[in-house]
Formats: C-alpha cells, structure tokens, sequence
C-alpha cells in the first residue's frame, strides 16, 4: 500500500465507511445492526492510525505530499485512536439509548462518524483552511446531534444556545485569523510561525489576532467564561450525544488548541510568561475549575452536575497547557494522558446513567439515585466506580491523569496554579462522592417516582470496554504514558 | 485605487455591527443575520488583503470555503430555529428558558 495512502486511511475509512452505513439505513430500513457497524468503521479507523503509529509517521509517505494542508505526526495519530475509540463507544451507548427511548433514526450515527471525521481533520490540519473545515465539519454534526430529540423542549433548546454561540466563537476566531492573514501573508501554520517569530510579536493587529483566536478555540474547550452554553446543550442532548461531545468534541479542541498555541504561538515572546498567552490562560485555567466545581456541588440534576464536571476537567487540563511554555514535552504529553483518562472516565460515567434509568422512568436528579444500590446493585456499582474515576482517586486512570498534568505543572515552577488545581480536586471529589452516598445510603422517599434500569447489550459492551479501559490506564499506565511521551518527544 | 486600510476599516465596522447585533438583538432569526454579518466582515477582509498580496491567491480561496461552510451552518441554524418555534411558537430567545441553574 502507498504510504502516503495509509496516512489518510482512518478519514478515509470513515467517510466512505459512513456513507455506506446511511445507504444501508435508507436501502434496509433495519436499525439494530447500526450502532454496531458505527461503532466497527470507528474502530477499524482507529486500527489504521495504530498501523500509521507502528510504521512510524515519517514512513507515512513524504510529508510535502500533504503539505500544507495536513500534518500526520505523533499527535495527529495519538488523537485519531482517541477519537475513534471515544466514537465508537458513543455509538454503542446510542444503541442501547435511542432504541429504549423510541427516538431511534438512523441520522445519528452518520452525525457521529461525520463529527469524528472533522475532529480527525481538524487535529491534522496544518493550514488555517483545513482547521475551519474540520471545526465546522466537527460542530455542525454536534449541533445536530444536541437537538437530535425534536419533540423535546430542553433538547432544541440546548442545541439552539450551543449553535448561536458556537457560531459566534467560529467567527470570532476567523476575524482573529484574517487579521493574522493579513499581518503576515500566510495561512499555513508554520509559515505564520516562522513570520511571527521572525517579525517578532509587537504588532497590534497580531495582538488582537491572538485574543480572538484564544477565544473562539476555548470556547470549543468550554472554558469559563466561554461555557454558558455546555451545561444547557448537555442537558438537553440525548445521553450519547453528551458523551461524544463531553469525550470527542473536547478532544478534537484541545488538539488544535495545543496545535495552535504550540505551533502558531511558540515562539519566545508568545510563549512567555510577560507578554504572550500563557497569564491569560492560567487565568482561563483558574476561572474554570474554581467556577466549575463550586457551581458543580449546587446541581440536583446528575448530568448537569457531569457537564460541570467535564468544565472542571477542561480547567485542570488548561493548566496543563499553560505549563507547555516551561516543559513543552512533559506537559503536552501529561495533557495528552489526561485526555485519554478522561475519555474513557466520562463516556464510562454517561453510559452508567444510562443503564439506571429506562423509557418514562430516567434518572435526573440525585433523588432518583436513592437507594438503587441496594434495589439494583449490577447497575449501580459502575456508575460509582467511573464517578471515583472522575474523581481522580486511585487506582482509577483519573488519579494518574491528574498526577501526571499536576506534576507537570510543579515541574514547570507554576507552583500556585499547582495548589489551587489541587484544592479544586478535593472541592470536586464532594459532589462525586455525593453520587455514592445517594446510590448505596439513601433510601427513597415513599411514593416517590423511582428509576428503572434498563438493559442493552451495546451499552453494557460499551460500559465494559471503558471500565477495562480505566483500570488499565490506572493499574498499569505504563503503555499509553509512553505513546504520550513519544508525541511530547516528537512535537 | 481605494487603499487596503479602508476595506479593512469597514471590514471591522462591519464585524462590530455584527457583534453588537448579536449581542442585544433577541429575535433568533436576527441573531442568524448578525453572525451572518460578521462572517462576511470576515470575507471582505480575506479578500481585501489577498488584494494587497496579488502573488497568491490564498485568501480568496479562504473565503469561497467560508462562504461553503456558512451556508452549512446556517442551514443547521435554520432547522434548530425551526424546532425550537415549533415547539414554543416564538422567535425570541428569552421564551427559550427551560434550562436554568
């Protein structure tokens, strides 16, 4: 096979293979073998990424053959198997979810191919061209996705403030970007890194350039101030929707924050700590989880209470961010491990409240949770096993993911923003442990409407791939860590 | 030859209005118009500097993408509006107020 070809084999195997799924949806009208096959082109993506990750990147064909529009490092490929697995395991979960909440249409999973399709090329691009076309391609297919339940108020409201604000932050960025297009000439991302850093990092139209970049890319994040819009859009979207955006859509914006920050912004006066970027993000950083976790404790709902809780994760790996300017490769690599941790830990958490509830009887708030410990024990224990790993309490993968992004940080001699992200760790652990007390102490209050677990096999596989998953990356985290490592290493 | 500062100066009037538009505005169909605004503040100032560097054609070919991709978008928009009026059988945003803290 040319290798230039097997470069472009996971966007390639999703895009035709999505096709073919939503042919088969139209030709078959069966919708049981779906999110399976979603789920198998996802994977199968994500194998010849892990192929690319063996042959080594600079064997994947002369890297002038893409250039400028995509780059196949380490990194692309490192996010291209995170995407597909976190993909694949949110098509699982909506097997099992749309099928038991009779809103199963065949649209879903071509959303969820098509979005992991953008994120893969926005983390790859390597050009301001290819970074719209993956965001957008990326964005339009979540919109979609958080209003997928039509009949439901909550959901079309979510997704009308995630579209109204998304779109707002895409601009933004792109006036940051023509600025930029304009001071320097160029759009391609290391010609405007050799620009801004041959010219150096004092003119205004630069300046401005980054703040709107950096705001419409933390918007992506769901950073504070720019998170408005995720507790809304995750509440009101079906729970697989929320996984795949809280895991796929985060992912793919923190690949190209770091890609942007790292590339674009890396040179000396950028990158330090007196005139460029790096205040203003710790500053992010420190709003975010301080912000996220005290709003966080107040929630009654359960998955209002896990959007918070993904804002507080995107405030622990902006620290790890900020930490790039002083140890680029620990850091970055500790922000990668964190995100793989994460991915799993989440999805497994939205996949556990899915199991809780069924049609007409679904847990919302913590009062659902009461007692169904003891009633159904099978169902509770791995919605508390994946909210201790959120949690980050050992040996779950979330301990070591903030481990290493803490550490990281102290070695980066960012001390105070050290401390304050680990006060915000143990201020989170209470509205996690909440979600125990609830499950295995409380019992329900008389007549009180309690929830009724469902079954599926696709959400139960899903379930358990993940928690193998967190126990692998929390037992022995020895593989990843090193996959992560090589990216750092390799840029 | 009316110079590139000028394009660029009503560019950024232009991308204000649509900011300011989108900010105060509470008519969801006008908020779509807004952004629409500043996305084409966006495509004037793609195209008045590749104006300015005629050796390449980049920027315009930016914004034939944008233009695409926007429209994309705003069909997206649309049906989202189209749910939501539906449902509640209005156009403003603050009838939007299920989802609170």
């Amino acid at each position: 096979m040319m290798p230039s070809l097997l470069a472009l084999m996971p966007m390639l195997v999703i895009g035709f293979g999505a096709l073919a799924l939503m042919m088969t949806e139209v030709v078959t009208d069966a919708k049981t073998g779906l999110s399976i096959g979603t789920a198998v082109v996802l994977l199968a993506a994500g194998a010849f990424a892990g192929a690319g990750w063996l042959a080594g990147p600079e064997h994947l064909g002369d890297a002038s053959v893409f250039a400028p529009w995509l780059v196949f490092d380490k990194f692309t490929l490192f996010f291209e198997m995170l995407l597909a697995l976190g993909g694949a395991l949110a098509a699982l979960l909506a097997g099992g979810y749309l099928r038991e909440h009779g809103i199963e249409r065949g649209e879903f999973y071509a959303l969820i191919s098509f979005s992991t399709l953008g994120a893969m090329m926005l983390v790859a691009a390597n050009d301001v061209l290819m970074l719209f076309v993956g965001l957008e391609t990326m964005s339009i297919g979540a919109y979609a996705l958080a209003g997928f339940r039509r009949s439901s108020p909550k959901s079309v409201e979510g997704a009308l403030k995630y579209f109204l604000l998304g779109s707002f932050a895409a601009a933004l960025m792109l006036f940051g970007f023509a600025l930029l297009y304009g001071a320097t000439g160029h759009t391609d991302l290391p010609g405007l890194r050799d620009t801004i850093s041959a010219e150096g990092f004092h003119s205004t139209g630069v300046v401005v350039a980054l703040a709107l970049i950096l705001a419409g890319l933390v918007f992506k994040v769901s950073a504070v101030p720019f998170h408005m819009w995720t507790p809304d859009a995750y509440e009101g979207a079906p729970t697989p929707a929320t996984a795949f955006m809280a895991a796929s859509v985060k992912a793919g914006g923190f690949g190209v924050l770091l890609r942007v920050l790292l590339t674009v912004f890396g040179d000396e006066r950028s990158a330090s700590w007196a005139t460029g970027w790096p205040p203003v993000v710790a500053v992010l950083a420190v709003l975010t989880m301080t912000v996220a976790n005290l709003v966080a404790g107040r929630q009654e709902s359960v998955k209002r209470m896990l959007a918070y809780s993904s804002v507080a994760h995107a405030g622990y790996l902006l620290v790890g961010v900020v930490a790039t300017i002083r140890a680029p490769e620990q850091a970055q690599s500790a922000v990668l491990f964190y995100l793989a941790t994460y991915t799993v830990s989440t999805i497994g958490a939205f996949g556990a409240l899915i199991l809780c509830g069924s049609r007409g009887a679904e847990v919302v708030s913590y009062e659902d949770l009461a007692g169904l410990g003891r009633r159904h024990p099978a169902v509770a224990l791995p919605l508390a096993f994946f909210a201790l790993s959120l949690a980050g309490m050992p040996p779950m993968a979330g301990f070591f993911g903030k481990w290493f992004v803490f550490k990281a940080a102290m070695d980066a001699g960012l001390h105070g923003l050290t401390i304050i992200a680990f006060i915000n760790s143990v201020i989170g652990a209470y509205y996690y442990l909440k979600v125990l007390v609830f499950l295995y102490m409380r019992e329900p209050a008389a007549h009180a409407p309690v929830a009724k677990p469902m079954w599926s096999g696709e959400v139960v596989t899903a379930i358990a791939v993940s928690a193998l998953c967190v126990l692998l990356l929390g037992l022995a985290p020895g593989g990843v860590l090193d996959m992560a490592l090589a990216v750092g290493a390799h840029g | 030859m009316i110079p590139v500062e000028h394009y660029i100066a009503l560019s950024a009037v232009l991308f204000t209005i649509g900011g300011i538009g989108f900010l105060v505005r509470r008519n969801m169909i006008l908020l779509l118009v807004s952004i629409e605004v500043m996305l084409n503040a966006v495509n004037l100032a793609l195209v008045a500097f590749n104006r300015a560097r005629p050796e390449t054609h980049t920027g315009q070919m930016l914004s034939f993408f944008l233009i695409a991709a926007e429209a994309a978008e705003l069909a997206i928009g649309l049906a989202i509006v189209l749910a939501v009026y539906r449902i509640k059988k209005t156009v403003r945003v603050d009838d939007a107020n299920l989802l609170r803290h």
